[in-house]
């Protein structure tokens, strides 16, 4: 959810909106999201699983824990918290470890 | 390629950019120093703080955290640092310091003669059943994502552990619009700033001790925890257990420093529990084993933002020192004394301790500890200070304009005002970092006090309200008197008025949310809306249903005619029986023209060709 006023933080009402895809859906992002912030603003709070199949989403969002590992545009590891949105990236739920596609 | 810099600072934190400030300043020329940092935005956690710091105003004492970074940040510019943003140190090697930069994706190489390693802490992980469902946070990732990317990851919160990180949250939560329905702590009292959980308190927020959590409930998403009370060895008490209705959990339970990449440059480590586990062995300059290796901030022992400043400082003079070949003793000195100072209180004795424990001694107490008892003079307009602890702080005393208020010699004095000096400006209330002031005044038929407010709405004057005491509970009706606006500083006074006999118990309030008792449904016409137009002194049906539409839709009234018959014999005190009933005019359900038009055409076939647009044209 979006926060839209806050009593000491300044809200744009006017924000540039991109679109990126997460498992093929249409992701509405603010040029200021990461994918993680992106991804919680609409909904998604599963952003992949452990080998073990549990799901698994953001834990530190500082880029220390690795809970948020995603695929994006096919490179696996990409830590969603840390890494800006970019207009029509494909990003994927992640399982495991990843696996690179050579 | 290899590049070759003077001074590499690793981290954009509050340590980090004072000591490249340090440096950058002493050596006259920012081009020899050099900051990577792996976030997006430079400040390291400042930016995500949106509460006002402690301390003094030599170091933004009273600033917002967010707003001290954008400070510090652009210092560092203007004196030509380079700060090189998404670029990760990952590996420091003999011969060579690696640093992966995620922008351009490539591995550059570093030489650097000088290395302040300041990369912070890393929040520490909790042991219970699921916790690694998604919906499970670190209180300082809800942080970042609330404050600095303006999306809040649920609605509903448990907030586990209350230090300052877990009590700071919890408010800054409730002002990013979320509701926290408690704060568990498995210690028997509150480990942060007694004002961080005073402001929680009088919010109704329960802090719950000897608790802790065993259990996040939810298949793929947090909905729910289970909260236990634990015994004398922190074991829960079968029996005990309690679920809250909650859509996320933040772990606030304490920090470890990140101490990889200056293990990677040999310098010895030490277990120092009180520092927050491993941290570099260093001297009082922040110079670890390793000669050309300094540190600064959480990664040298976990504390707080103020004295990472200063010790990014030292450091940074230090290096400065050996750059130039100059002495710059002084300012060093001037910052150890200011370390000192901030340290003398007893929130830093773990940090005393654990120095101690390196060879490092710093001196406790001398402070002002003392309570005001003496709350001044009934019938004046003044401040009461509400700070029991002594804790590394002064603003009220610096931003009095008549010198009223004192801390006494040290920082972590305990406040002391003097009403023969208090004119009752409020300007204390409002740069108090801990919301620890309040505004009081006696009058004949009721009492004024001033409440330092950060939250959404701002309530109008005579705005009906709810008063709570310290601890959030409702004790009183009262109204606001007014508001004092704060429009730069952001911590507005709202005075209300209390009764007589509450100006010593009303510490907060709750705007009265509008009555959700429906009586109409289609208009959506309230109980609360009826009676306040009965109020006005229409008692009559009809006129009712003029003023507010009460059963003028679709349904006609069929719902709510009695109801609202039996809000006016009540209000009244007519019975039913004796009030005007009204019309019951048609038609008794919404009709579609089509339908009336329809019934005249089958009746009279010659009507068609008059109806205009109508079946034939001439």
């Amino acid at each position: 959810m979006r926060i839209k006023e806050h009593p000491i933080l300044s809200v744009p009402s006017e924000k540039t909106y991109l679109t990126f895809y997460f498992e093929g859906r249409v992701v509405y992002a603010t040029s200021e999201d990461t994918i993680a912030s992106a991804l919680i603003a609409n909904g998604f709070d599963v952003f992949g699983f452990t080998e073990h199949k549990h799901p698994r989403g953001f834990f530190c969002a500082i880029g220390k824990c690795s809970a948020c590992l995603v695929e994006v545009d096919g490179i696996p590891n990409v830590r969603a918290c840390i890494t800006p949105v970019r207009e029509g990236m494909q990003v994927k739920m992640q399982v495991g470890r990843g696996k690179p596609k050579w | 390629m290899v590049r070759h810099v003077k001074a590499l600072v690793v981290g954009s934190g509050p340590a980090g950019l004072t000591g490249a400030i340090a440096i950058a300043e002493s050596v006259g020329d920012g081009k020899d120093v050099v900051i990577i940092d792996e976030g997006i935005e430079p400040g390291g956690q400042l930016p995500k703080q949106t509460h006002k710091f402690f301390g003094h105003e030599g170091f933004y004492a009273s600033v917002r955290g967010f707003e001290i970074g954008n400070l510090l940040v652009k210092k560092v510019k203007s004196l030509g640092v380079e700060i090189i943003q998404q670029a990760t140190v990952t590996g420091i090697y003999e011969d060579v310091i690696t640093v992966y930069d995620r922008v351009n994706n490539i591995v550059n190489e570093y030489l650097a003669d000088y290395l302040l390693i300041a990369t912070g802490a890393t929040e520490k992980f909790l042991a219970f059943k699921n916790n690694t469902l998604p919906g499970v946070y670190g209180a300082g990732a809800v942080q970042t994502l609330m404050n600095q990317y303006k999306v809040l990851p649920g609605q509903s919160f448990l907030i586990v552990g209350a230090g300052n990180i877990g009590l700071i949250v919890a408010y800054q939560l409730v002002q990013a619009g979320a509701e926290v329905k408690a704060i568990v702590e498995a210690s028997s009292r509150v480990g942060g700033y007694a004002v961080h959980a005073n402001k929680v308190k009088r919010l109704g927020i329960p802090i719950l001790l000897r608790h802790t959590i065993l259990e996040a409930i939810g298949k793929d998403k947090v909905r729910g925890a289970v909260v236990a009370e634990i015994d004398e060895r922190f074991k829960p008490i079968p029996g005990t257990e309690k679920e809250f209705v909650v859509d996320a959990i933040c772990l606030a339970v304490g920090l470890q420093p990140n101490v990889e990449l200056v293990a990677q440059t040999g310098a010895k480590l030490v277990y120092i529990p009180e520092l927050g586990g491993y941290v570099p062995l260093r001297d009082e300059n922040m110079r670890t084993t390793v000669h050309n290796v300094f540190v600064a901030g959480d990664l040298a022992g976990i504390e707080e933002a103020t004295t990472a400043m200063i010790e990014g400082y030292i450091a940074g003079y230090n290096i400065a020192q050996e750059l130039t070949g100059k002495s710059f003793k002084e300012k060093i000195e001037k910052m150890k004394k200011e370390l000192e100072e901030f340290r003398r209180g007893p929130f830093s004795k773990k940090v005393r301790d654990g120095l101690k424990k390196m060879g490092i001694v710093f001196p406790e107490g001398g402070y002002m500890e003392e309570q005001q008892i003496d709350k001044g003079p009934l019938g004046k307009l003044r401040a009461v200070i509400e700070c029991p602890q002594a804790i590394p702080c002064n603003p009220c005393e610096t931003s009095c304009p008549t010198g009223a208020i004192n801390v006494g010699g040290n920082i972590n004095g305990i406040p002391q005002i003097d009403y023969t000096k208090c004119i009752g400006c409020g300007v204390c209330v409002m740069k108090c970092p801990g919301l620890a002031i309040f505004m009081i005044q006696e009058k004949d038929e009721y009492s004024l006090v001033g409440i330092p407010y950060e939250l959404l709405p701002i309530p109008s004057n005579g705005t009906k309200v709810k008063l709570l005491d310290r601890e959030g509970k409702d004790v009183a009706d009262g109204e606001v008197d007014h508001v004092a606006l704060n429009n730069k500083g952001k911590t507005h006074i709202v005075f209300l008025k209390v009764p007589k006999g509450f100006e010593d118990v009303v510490r907060s309030f709750r705007i009265l949310a509008k009555s959700e008792e429906f009586i109409c449904r289609c208009e959506e016409i309230t109980k609360e809306d009826i009676e306040r137009v009965i109020d006005m002194g229409i008692t009559d049906y009809e006129e009712l249903r003029r003023v507010l539409r009460i059963g003028m839709g679709p349904c006609g009234g069929k719902t709510c005619r009695t109801l609202t018959l039996q809000i006016l014999s009540e209000k009244t005190g007519r019975p039913v029986s004796e009030i005007e009933l009204g019309a019951y005019r048609p038609p008794t359900m919404p009709t579609p023209f089509e339908a009336v038009v329809k019934s005249v055409l089958t009746e009279n076939s010659e009507v068609s060709e008059n109806i205009p647009g109508g079946v034939k044209d001439e």
